[in-house]
């Protein structure tokens, strides 16, 4: 039964991490060609899994998740400018982006998080000295 | 005489299996050590090829060779002339004194921590410690947390103050008495607990595309603008440390978020999983070294 259980949990390990891997960041996250709502929804659908992976990506200060929050009030209002608050030293500063560039890179973001930790799997022993990393 | 020998049997038994729980980590340690003793040997010279980015007159004018093990206990500090230079004109007053002596009456003034640590130099050197009640990696911080909480206290907390004073106090008594790490992988568990840490340190992380060890083991020694990156080796003895930039005391879960956030990834909370199993490793590869904390750096 015990031997089961692994054995169910390693394919389901496989196929989420063959599903990931067949995403194709560049054009899957490309708001000329899908439009801002398809490329935010992969952002919301990717980034969760990061964030309970702990992988979520965080950039200038601004967690990923903070970003589409950001980006899907900015497109409920129909504007154009994303505004993301972020708290530095106890003072609030506001950071602006255009909305097309900060939809592909949460969506890259969040994406390439995940993709990132897969390859790790099959990677990281080539940077230690003694195993993968020859000098 | 055959229930000597039975018992005499199981003990090596038992000795054989807790060593090879640790058989991997031994020889991860061993070859970090080999890596960065090669590539320190000679920076402006035979061992230059570890140092592609480096100028010539840097390499000779800026850089300590022949380092030995012990000497990364330094971090940087061991390699880098001008900042050595500049570091010990620090240290002649050393900015964690009070802490040091904050730490002190901590200890005997919150209830507890006496019993739970009643030896602190000693506490200094072997956490963190592989708990296998409850199968997870316990840090110093953890632990006088633990401790804290269990006799009707308060958390101190994971990055600075008071818990930070208390781990000052325990460094000061290890270091006075000349004690080294001595961290131990004492089960399968543990065993796992390392392998999760050094796995978590020696993968890509971060929308820059880092791991530890491109700044840490392949990158040490070379310069981000005028700081010398430090070297993984030694990276567990000299906490916590007291940073210019922090303008005060820190824990090595406080220096392990910083530095996770500077390779782009939002960092795992200092009680978490992730966070323990990588000061588990970490502290592993220093194990052997002396206990250099609290120091400054910057």
């Amino acid at each position: 039964m015990k031997k089961l259980i692994i054995s169910i949990a390693a394919l389901a390990t496989l196929s989420y991490a063959g599903d990931i891997m067949k995403i194709d960041v560049k054009t899957t996250c490309d708001v000329k060609k899908n439009g801002v709502e398809k490329v935010l929804a992969v952002a919301k659908e990717y980034n969760p899994q990061a964030v309970k992976k702990g992988l979520e990506f965080k950039r200038l200060g601004v967690k990923n998740s903070a970003a589409i929050k950001a980006i899907e009030a900015t497109v409920k209002a129909k504007k154009k400018e994303v505004v993301v608050e972020v708290k530095k030293k106890g003072k609030v500063k506001k950071q602006k982006f255009a909305l097309d560039f900060a939809t592909e890179r949460a969506c890259k973001f969040a994406v390439r998080a995940l993709q990132q930790d897969v390859e790790a799997d099959s990677t990281y022993r080539a940077a230690i000295p003694g195993d993968g990393y020859k000098y | 005489m055959v229930k000597k020998i039975i018992a005499l049997t199981a003990l090596s038994c038992v000795t054989l299996m807790a060593a090879d729980f640790n058989a991997q980590a031994e020889k991860d340690r061993k070859d970090l050590i080999q890596y960065f003793e090669k590539k320190f040997s000679d920076p402006a010279g035979k061992s230059r090829s570890f140092f592609p980015y480096v100028d010539e007159k840097e390499l000779k004018d800026n850089y300590i060779k022949g380092l030995k093990w012990q000497d990364f206990a330094k971090g940087s500090y061991s390699y880098a002339k001008a900042a050595k230079e500049q570091y010990l004109e620090i240290i002649d007053v050393p900015p964690y004194d009070d802490n040091i002596d904050n730490g002190e009456e901590l200890y005997g003034k919150i209830k507890g921590l006496k019993q739970c640590f009643p030896d602190p130099a000693k506490a200094a050197t072997e956490y963190p410690k592989f708990d296998d009640k409850t199968k997870q990696v316990v840090t110093l911080t953890g632990a006088i947390n633990n401790c804290v909480v269990k006799n009707g206290g308060k958390a101190l907390g994971w990055k600075k103050g008071k818990v930070a004073d208390i781990e000052a106090y325990f460094a000061a008594q290890a270091k006075e008495k000349g004690l080294k790490i001595d961290v131990k992988i004492p089960s399968k568990e543990a065993q796992k607990a390392y392998e999760a840490g050094k796995r978590y340190y020696y993968a890509q992380r971060g929308y820059i595309k880092l791991n530890c060890a491109n700044c840490h083991v392949q990158g040490a020694g070379q310069r981000v603008r005028k700081e010398n990156l430090s070297p993984l080796l030694g990276h567990a003895t000299h906490f916590p440390v007291y940073r210019l930039k922090w303008q005060g005391l820190g824990t090595l879960e406080r220096r392990m978020g910083g530095c996770i956030k500077n390779m782009g990834q939002q960092p795992p909370k200092p009680n978490s999983a992730d966070t323990r199993n990588l000061i588990y490793f970490l502290s592993y590869m220093s194990n052997g070294m002396k206990i250099d904390g609290p120091d400054v750096r910057r």
